[in-house]
């Protein structure tokens, strides 16, 4: 859980840069005051919560089918953490990279009451190498109760940006955060694939 | 200005002063309330002692210490400190319930050791090393 | 303006530099010595005296001189060198060895350093306790003592400790003198943030695992003082990253750009040291009067500090470590240290005396023992 926790604070910063200003203005968009943003972020981050839930299960589940060995999933665990977590590191630096939100697509809907359910399923299925690594993680854990925890830890991590929404048009120079947060998810990058480098040797030394 | 000279100042004399003062600092701090090594770090408190023929086997309390609040795994810290024996066995009651929780077996020259748990909470060994005074073993316990 | 420069001239005579340095003369012999002058040992004696004269000697250039960063890089980098060479002796006679096993993790016995200080914050405000397993107070490097003298060098020297105290900066900052032009030029100047991206993870990571992760997987500094017994694929890999990090931050890239990069991109401490510059009295200014925009600041600043912007706008930015780089490098001595408050070229030569007086008493002293120790040993093969 401690990991994912990390995976989820670090990437959620860029999250929140990137896609809280797509994300923001809808939430708070003709609302009349803080009880109104309280409920529409309370059910933003609720839909995102459930889609991890269900996404938890899922990956669980698709787990043990693929799974079958501990070697094996040392093996496939151990690959899928370097390439994705390559994938991460390579967002954090890559200077192609474009602070694109999937949650754009939130100008094709009309009811305005759905908005905050329908941002927190585009922004929790936004494909991210952060969520690939956590759906890995989920993936390959024991019991279905820690792969829930592994996905709580990233909710948390993520989670924990958006809470202070309605101060974000007041945080002064966000490129700096942004640099920072950024750099932060290179770095968590790094550890998940050192992560999957001693799960793989781990695979071949002791399989 | 005058702000900016004075500070200067007052670091100049803070830094003549630094030195000779230090090692009354220092142990100022070092009574500072969260000057006190973590249980995690340290092992945690004795809790029981059993004086052997050549060595004292030590039992400290068990540590679940996590950040915010105590956590459901965390392990409990054994330490011999004397003399060894080649061959280490003995069984341990760590939560002092009168009801052995795991019995520890360490071939002391090579480093092997054997742990079988009698209390399901008991998982595993953590670390098993050598120290200047004898042996030390965390084992990884459940909460 | 010719006349201008003159007058801004740090040099000064041979007999008012002798007058400038007794002061440091007369408390470096007392803090060396303790005020109990020992010479009842030969090869001790002279590696007092020794020190000490090279010391003052140092100090009393500065002032002749009228420059600053190679002299004080001088002392850095013999900082840094007898530092590791004390440890690893310390660590070899006590241990046999440079590793150190879980058992010294166990016996808390671990010397502590600054780096460790980010860790220590989170978990000391939570859980209110220490983390490292080193010794509170007594014996070597104990936390108190290191904590104290890091505490006191921030706030008055800023992040000018990490050119005037810490004791392994001398490392990148020695690689960085090793070419004439750098090899690599561009670099990204967003990077300067890095630390702060360390920190963040850092900080984070040892509040939650409680454990020091900076110094169990990145400490590139293991690789010259002591490291952790490879017994598994867990201590193999810290180990390869280690000495990756040390290769890569701390020998080739310094080497390749002529820049602190260990300092610049990767020290969590480097960070929190920044925000110091904040309370410090002491900083670098620009006289926009007498600059010419030839940024020669730019290219000679090995920390990232110094962009044309700052330049243009006549400030330094907060990454600053007051290493004097700049200042000689200036041909117009447009740059000059100052202090808080006090406009550019307004006393400026006192704003100099006092920083360098406070910055060199606290290196000097710090690294005073370390170098004695080195300088013993060598001796003791003589005698």
């Amino acid at each position: 859980m401690l990991d994912s926790f990390i995976l989820g604070l670090s990437s959620g910063s860029t999250c929140l840069f990137t896609c809280g200003m797509v994300i923001f203005p809808y939430l708070m968009a003709g609302t009349a005051g803080t009880r109104k943003i309280i409920t529409d972020l309370s059910l933003f981050l609720l839909t995102r919560f459930l889609v991890y839930f269900i996404l938890a299960t899922l990956a669980f589940y698709f787990g043990k089918v693929i799974f079958t060995s501990p070697v094996f999933r040392n093996y496939i665990s151990g690959i899928l953490y370097m390439l994705f977590s390559g994938m991460l590191i390579w967002y954090a630096i890559s200077r192609s990279r474009k602070p694109d939100c999937p949650a754009k697509i939130v100008e094709t809907v009309h009811n305005r009451k759905l908005v905050p359910v329908f941002l927190g399923v585009v922004n929790s299925l936004g494909f991210c190498p952060a969520l690939m690594l956590i759906l890995t993680k989920s993936a390959t854990e024991g019991t279905i109760v820690q792969s829930y925890l592994a996905f709580l830890g990233f909710f948390a991590g993520t989670a924990l940006y958006f809470i202070p929404v309605p101060l974000a048009g007041k945080i002064r120079r966000k490129k700096v955060f942004e640099t920072i947060g950024v750099m932060a998810t290179g770095i968590a990058g790094i550890i998940f694939m050192i992560k999957g480098l001693t799960s793989l040797i781990g695979g071949i030394i002791y399989g | 200005m005058t702000a900016g000279l004075i500070w200067a100042l007052c670091c100049l004399i803070v830094m003549i002063m630094l030195y000779f003062a230090l090692g009354g600092l220092s142990e100022g701090f070092a009574k500072l309330p969260f000057m006190k090594l973590n249980p995690n770090t340290n092992g945690g408190e004795l809790a029981q002692q059993v004086v052997m023929d050549n060595c004292t086997l030590m039992i400290r309390k068990p540590v679940f210490d996590g950040l915010l609040r105590e956590r459901n795994k965390g392990f409990v810290q054994i330490e011999w400190k004397g003399d060894l024996p080649g061959k280490i066995n003995d069984t341990i009651d760590y939560n002092m319930d009168s009801s052995p929780d795991f019995v520890i077996g360490i071939i002391v020259p090579e480093n092997q050791v054997n742990l079988v748990a009698l209390n399901p909470k008991v998982r595993d060994v953590g670390i098993s090393t050598s120290t200047s005074y004898g042996w030390a073993a965390r084992i990884n316990i459940d909460k | 303006m010719d006349e201008a420069i003159k007058n801004l001239t740090m040099r000064k005579s041979f007999g008012k530099s002798m007058l400038y340095t007794l002061p440091m003369f007369l408390l470096t012999f007392i803090l060396m010595t303790g005020g109990r002058p020992d010479f009842s040992d030969r090869s001790g004696t002279i590696a007092l005296l020794t020190t000490f004269l090279g010391l003052n000697i140092l100090y009393f250039l500065m002032h002749y001189t009228g420059k600053t960063d190679k002299l004080r890089a001088i002392l850095f980098i013999v900082f840094a060198l007898t530092l590791s060479f004390t440890l690893i002796k310390n660590t070899i006679d006590i241990r046999q060895t440079m590793t150190y096993s879980q058992g010294d993790i166990l016996e808390c016995n671990m010397p502590f350093c600054h780096l460790v200080i980010p860790m220590l914050i989170l978990p000391a405000a939570f859980t209110q306790s220490i983390i490292y397993p080193g010794s509170i107070l007594g014996g070597f490097a104990s936390i108190s003592a290191m904590v104290v003298l890091w505490l006191a060098a921030s706030v008055i020297l800023g992040r000018g400790f990490c050119s005037w105290g810490c004791f392994y900066g001398g490392w990148d900052d020695g690689f960085s003198r090793f070419r004439k032009k750098p090899a690599i030029r561009k670099i990204s100047d967003s990077w300067k943030w890095m630390p702060f991206a360390v920190l963040l993870m850092v900080a984070l990571t040892s509040a939650l695992a409680l454990t020091p992760t900076y110094c169990d997987w990145m400490c590139p500094f293991k690789a010259v003082t002591e490291f952790e017994e490879v017994t598994g694929i867990e201590s193999a890999a810290k180990a390869g990253i280690f000495i990756s990090l040390f290769g890569g931050f701390v020998v080739v890239l310094p080497v390749l750009t002529k820049k602190r990069t260990q300092c610049s991109y990767l020290c969590p401490l480097g960070a929190i040291n920044t925000l110091s510059n904040k309370v410090s009295p002491f900083i670098v200014k620009i006289d926009k009067q007498i600059c010419n925009d030839c940024y020669k600041c730019v290219q000679a600043c090995p920390m990232f500090a110094l962009t044309n912007d700052d330049v243009k706008k006549g400030s330094v930015s907060i990454f600053c470590t007051k290493c004097g780089k700049c200042i000689d490098a200036c041909p117009k001595q447009a740059i000059h240290y100052g202090i808080v408050g006090v406009p550019a070229n307004r006393m400026v030569k006192f704003s100099r005396n006092i920083f360098l007086f406070v910055s060199f008493l606290f290196i000097a002293i710090f690294a005073s023992g370390s170098i004695i120790t080195v300088v013993k040993s060598f001796v003791n093969l003589f005698i």
